[in-house]
């Protein structure tokens, strides 16, 4: 069965007919070309393919895309500004080295961005918890950590500006 | 991914006429982290899915002394429910230690119990405070206490097309305390074993002592023969060490991918333990 | 070397901005024009004959473009000593076998054509134990050679056995010996971006494969000669390679899907692309070895090592892949860590019904490392020495060869023994925490750090193209796959040429327009790469002074003539404007030319950019291309006695761990890792942290989570649910890195490689730590709490 979904996509609305057993993040990725949220493991274990729905971060990957009519998504290509201007949290990420392949990032941000909107100074065990559903296999985590701490950092020193 | 019909009603009666059409080839889902990953893997096949999340209510938490829990409602807000924190602390940690934030932001309580795994994190909590489970269906509601909910893996008490509309916990009375003690591999883990104490105390006397253990047999599982041992005394190291052999004995696990039979029961013994020694540090008398 | 600018910096990496935007493009996300999916279908059993296929109804499907099977496609031979096939007829050796594959329009279609296709097998006997595939009347997994000639056994016909001075004779000579039996189970690499590859023909029948490679040349070669066997000799194939998820030696060999996958595209006339699902990457996909190691060592009453004796058995699963190669690797530790006069080493590779095997990061070296360095603290407590005393009185030294011809010429394998002990509190520590169930442990390493020769060539093109704008793009035949590849690279041209970072463009990943490179494993990628890039640089730099002697002072005159126009205040200096200087008197830095005799004249100065147009643009102008093949000073292992200097230079190091043991529940709690490595020098300080950041993790999970878990051949946990790789809250200790440089004169500013070593002690540093804590050696890994607890019943 298909149906017309409508929902706000990094703050454009949007409508798509789709197929009732796609997931989210194939609707991002096929029905919008936003491939900036990943799949990784498919099954809500690792985190690649995070997303924001109404501020929350989720799984895309086992989220029933019908769910998300008459709701907000924001993807990874959401927190890039006007000219292509970073985010605090991904330019936290290139300069304390958070990335290496790159594939658990968009992920790994968004679920940063979700921890950062509720609780703008975690501690460091705020932070690996927030970040315990994104899994990655290169970094080992510090840097991550280090990056997120840095970027909460700066977005507080913007906001006393 | 097999193709699937997904049905959104915004009522009980169109969830239960719904699936009553479906004859069989339907399945309720709500957080979906069970049910979708489970026909991914195509360990589950069926024609169609019926959503329970636009159903007005059923993820609502109330607090009058008893607690009132939707069968919908999200991890997330339990976890971040003050009340239960305070309360409720066992159910409180179980939650915060379930699966990962993705996983409690769209997962339900009442999800988690109708997947009936051995393993569920929040079954012990709600077996030591002695919930109530509320199933609706399309001829009326009916009440079972918790403890005779679970009949198996993956198996429960509901009975197609009914609906787990509710959870009920009773009022904590004085002196009660609780907590929840999981072991997995690693953090992020399915529980190799779980546990759960409450008790309450009249100062150095342990009036009531609710125990039990997931992962440990075919369903959680109540820690009778400790709750015994401990009722009507004082919960001291020899007791302690008394209620970790006899949940030994309790216990009747399994070897799997996770962890071996031996160990497990060894653990069972060792959580149940613990957590009675943090149930009694929580107890506010 | 006068002072560097960018090297050692802590540098953002050039790929991270594409990377935190979503922006940089992996397989995933790559789409071809008219692309149909490819799905394979798998083996049902471990080991059957194949009776029939029946692809009818799957054929009848809606959208299917083609079905494939070994029995309609012509035959492909692959792997290490082409035992493989891309598509299995007769029968199936392994759970995975590829038995036959779809291409369609959706992949939803393609899967459940996949489920229409019906195969009926008639089961055989498995084996899948490696020791009783060694036995007799042991069912044969390949009854007949690649050649035809006929098999009596499953022994793998890749032997490897090194000996050195007299084993027996040093036995009965030693005053101690310590024996052990260690075991490491299978690994999946786990890299979060599965693997992939879309492949097309051109009209000329030539293939275009995007594919997640390591080794994009070598790969070129293997489908070359897949395209001779599909009758299309002569034809040639361009791999490119897109933004890889990771690799960690998922990479170092052609698979199965590959092939499949080009298969489907020739039949269909579509580019066909097949990704595979996290389940079919744990399923399908060839992890780490496993190994059972059996060792002795001894050593006289000072505790100086007398030998080693190191058997091995590894299960080689079905099929055979470059994984066969890594007892090169294990070699250089088990003869050459700490100075040991007399060494037997033998490792029999064997056939099993399991998964077939390929190498993980480390090549070997973990297994390796995992049994010695367990058994040197076996030895130490055998002598009644500390265990860092050991170590330290059998220390590698620089200057030395090695009784297999390792020419350790720079080695800082004393300092990282001595900074893992300070920061650990080593001397405080070690022994004394029993009370606590506390324990210190260490482990050393020693692994390639130049390169390592596994195949005839280990060499590494650089073109370096230098624009009107100053731009540099440095075309490389190495691979990015998250290590730092390109961040190292672009430092080093930027150093070696004298521009900025920011000026150079890094080019990887396509055959057609990258030079030659054997392929990034072996911790080569960066040492090659940037010695090869210094080639080219200083090739590129004499171009410059050339051209700058004819251009340098018009140009700097016309430059101050305009200031004069601007400013007529301006004093024109008075020089010689019509001089041609020697090309010997120029230096470049940072974009600049100038005369190294005024280095700080502000007047003699134009930009590298000016120069190139000047020379571009005028009468029979001329641009600057240079390249470099860099090809390192090592060698190939002798094939009778395998000896021979394999790496140009070797990196040590040294891992420790403190950890607390519940021993109540036998759970580990890790509270304090050190690791000092000898890394020549650092190229970027962010990035090499980084990678032994990175390495550590993976070295932890080793070490207690990590077991690719099998039943008769089949994988039981082919999901992060179940292979537990660690997550953010898990590595929730602190870990203090430190890199000694040693400046090695054969790596590029001094640099050795770096991006597998940081795994490689890890986990023989926890299970020695654990043994300091509580009395419990672990010798078969993971060192899980169920084996703790055991051990500790045991010990009562």
């Amino acid at each position: 069965m298909k149906k017309v979904l409508s929902f706000v996509l990094n703050g454009h609305e949007v409508s798509a007919e789709i197929e009732s057993h796609k997931m989210l993040l194939q609707v991002l990725r096929e029905e919008f070309q936003l491939t900036g949220t990943k799949e990784g493991c498919g099954q809500g274990e690792c985190g690649a393919c995070t997303v924001l729905v109404d501020g929350i971060p989720v799984d895309s990957c086992i989220y029933p895309s019908f769910e998300v009519d008459g709701k907000s998504v924001t993807t990874i290509e959401g927190l890039l500004g006007e000219g292509n201007v970073l985010h605090p949290i991904q330019a936290a990420f290139v300069a304390h080295g958070g990335v290496q392949c790159g594939f658990c990032t968009p992920g790994m941000i968004m679920s940063s961005k979700a921890l950062l909107d509720e609780t703008p100074m975690p501690t460091v065990q705020e932070v690996r918890n927030a970040l315990a559903g994104n899994l990655c296999r290169c970094t080992g985590y510090v840097q991550i950590v280090d990056s997120v701490l840095s970027a909460a950092e700066k977005i507080q020193a913007e906001i006393k500006q | 991914m097999k193709r699937f019909e997904y049905y959104q009603p915004r009522t009980l009666d169109e969830a239960f006429e719904r699936m009553g059409n479906l004859k069989g080839a339907g399945k309720y889902v709500a957080g979906g982290t069970d049910v979708i990953v489970r026909l991914k893997q195509r360990a589950l096949k069926v024609d169609a899915l019926v959503s329970l999340r636009g159903i007005a209510g059923l993820g609502d938490i109330a607090h009058n002394g008893a607690l009132s829990l939707g069968g919908c409602a999200l991890f997330r807000d339990i976890e971040r429910n003050e009340v239960i924190a305070r309360d409720f602390p066992a159910l409180h940690q179980a939650v915060s230690m379930l699966a990962n934030p993705q996983v409690r932001n769209v997962a339900t309580i009442g999800g988690n119990l109708c997947n009936a795994a051995p393993s569920a994190d929040c079954a012990p909590p709600l077996l030591v405070m002695d919930a109530v489970i509320t199933l609706e269906g399309p001829r009326g509601k009916r009440d079972v206490p918790i403890e005779s909910f679970f009949k198996g893996p993956g198996a429960t008490l509901v009975e197609a097309p009914e609906i787990l509309t509710g959870i009920t916990i009773p009022a904590i009375t004085p002196g009660t305390g609780s907590a929840f003690l999981k072991m997995g591999r690693v953090s992020q883990d399915i529980a190799k074993v779980n546990a759960a104490a409450l008790v309450v105390m009249d100062g150095e006397v342990c009036l009531k002592c609710r125990l039990s253990a997931g992962a440990v047999a075919p369903v959680p599982l109540r820690l009778k023969a400790c709750e015994k041992l401990v009722e009507g005394r004082r919960i001291d190291h020899d007791l302690l060490e008394e209620v970790a052999l006899t949940a030994s004995r309790e216990v009747s696990p399994i070897t799997d991918v996770r962890s071996t039979d031996d160990y497990r029961r060894h653990i069972a013994g060792v959580l149940a333990k613990r957590a009675l020694g943090d149930a009694l540090k929580f107890s506010t008398f | 070397m006068s002072a560097l600018r960018f090297i050692g910096t802590e540098a953002p990496r050039p790929d991270a901005p594409d990377k935190v935007a979503g922006k940089a493009v992996y397989i995933h996300d790559l789409v071809r024009p008219g692309m149909l999916y490819g799905k394979i279908k798998f083996s049902s059993f471990a080991h059957a004959r194949i009776k029939s296929i029946d692809t009818s109804r799957a054929e009848r499907l809606p959208g299917v473009r083609a079905v494939i099977t070994g029995y309609n496609t012509p035959e492909i031979r692959i792997g290490f000593i082409k035992d493989n096939f891309a598509l299995k007829k007769g029968k199936v050796r392994q759970y995975r076998d590829e038995v036959a594959a779809v291409a369609a329009t959706d992949p939803d279609i393609a899967e459940e054509a996949i489920e229409l296709i019906k195969i009926e097998y008639e089961e055989l006997p498995g084996v899948f134990d490696p020791e009783d595939a060694l036995k007799e009347g042991a069912p044969l997994i390949h009854e007949t050679d690649p050649r035809g000639k006929h098999r009596t056994d499953n022994i793998v016909p890749v032997p490897w056995k090194f000996v050195s001075g007299d084993v027996e004779k040093a036995k009965s000579e030693s005053a101690h010996i310590a024996e052990g039996y260690f075991t490491t189970p299978l690994i999946q690499q786990s890299c979060m971006g599965t693997a992939g590859c879309i492949a097309e023909f051109d009209l000329q029948n030539n293939l275009l494969i995007h594919t997640k490679t390591q080794i994009p040349f070598l790969a070129q070669n293997d489908f070359n000669r897949a395209l001779a066997a599909m009758g299309l000799k002569g034809k040639n194939t361009r791999v490119v390679v897109p933004t890889l998820g990771g690799s960690f030696g998922t990479g170092l060999d052609t698979h199965g899907y590959e092939y499949i996958s080009i298969l489907l595209a020739y039949k269909t006339g579509r580019p066909v692309k097949i990704v595979l699902n996290r389940e079919e990457e744990f399923a399908s996909l060839s992890p780490r070895q496993p190994t059972r190691t059996w060792i002795s060592q001894g050593c006289d009453r000072e505790g100086r090592l007398t030998f080693r004796d190191v058997r091995m058995i590894l299960d080689n699963g079905a099929y055979t892949s470059w994984g066969a190669t890594t007892p090169s690797v294990m070699m250089l530790p088990i003869s050459s860590i700490y100075r040991v006069p007399n060494v037997f080493y033998e490792t029999k590779i064997v056939y099993t019904n399991n998964t077939y095997c390929q190498a993980m990061r480390g090549y070997g070296n973990p297994q390796a490392a995992w049994a010695l360095e367990c058994n040197m603290d076996q030895l130490a407590e055998a002598a009644g020495m500390d265990p860092l005393d050991l170590r330290l009185k059998n220390k590698n030294i620089p200057n030395d060869i090695t009784p297999m011809g390792l020419n350790i010429t720079t080695c800082g394998h004393e300092q990282c023994l001595n900074a893992v002990a300070e920061r650990l509190e080593w001397r405080k520590l070690r022994g004394k925490g029993a009370a606590k169930a506390r324990g210190v442990g260490m482990a050393s390493l020693f692994h390639v750090g130049g390169s390592g020769r596994v195949y005839r060539s280990d060499g590494t093109g650089i073109i370096m193209k230098l624009d009107d704008f100053g731009n540099v793009s440095v075309i490389a035949g190495g691979i990015e796959m998250g290590q730092g590849f390109t961040s190292a690279l672009a430092l080093a041209s930027a150093e070696a040429l004298g521009v900025t970072p920011e000026k150079v463009t890094v080019v990887t990943g396509d055959t057609a327009t990258c030079p030659w490179d054997v392929g990034t494993h072996a911790s080569r990628g960066a040492f090659t790469a940037c010695n090869a890039a210094i080639l080219a640089a200083e090739k590129a730099r004499e171009k410059i002074f050339k051209l700058a002697s004819e251009h340098f002072m018009p140009r700097v005159h016309f430059s101050l003539k305009l200031r004069k126009k601007k400013d007529p205040s301006f004093e024109m200096p008075d020089l010689n404007w019509e001089r041609i200087c020697d090309p010997s008197e120029f230096d470049l830095k940072e974009n600049v030319l100038f005369l190294k005799e005024e280095p700080k004249n502000p007047l003699l100065r134009v930009t590298l950019e000016e120069i190139l147009r000047e020379a571009h643009f005028k009468e029979q102008g001329t641009m600057i291309v240079t390249e470099a093949f860099y090809d390192p000073c090592n060698q190939m292992l002798d094939a009778a006695t395998c000896r021979g200097n394999l790496s140009a230079t070797y990196i040590f190091g040294a891992q420790g761990a403190e950890v607390e043991v519940d021993v109540e529940t036998g759970e580990i709690k890790i509270l304090n890792f050190v690791a000092a490595h000898d890394v020549g020098r650092v190229l970027n300080q962010q990035t090499i942290k980084g990678q032994i950041y990175g390495g550590i993790a993976q070295g932890v999970g080793y070490a207690l989570s990590e077991e690719y878990r099998t039943s008769k051949g089949r994988n039981l946990n082919p999901n992060f649910l179940d292979y537990k790789i660690l997550s953010a809250p898990d590595m929730n200790f602190p870990i203090h890195i430190e890199c000694i440089e040693t400046l090695d004169r054969e790596g590029p500013f001094g640099a050795k490689g770096v991006g597998e070593p940081g795994l490689v002690p890890t986990a023989p540093a926890i299970a020695n730590a654990v043994y300091d804590a509580v009395g419990v050696r672990i010798t078969d890994l993971p060192i899980t709490p169920e084996k703790i607890l055991a051990a500790l019943k045991r010990n009562k």
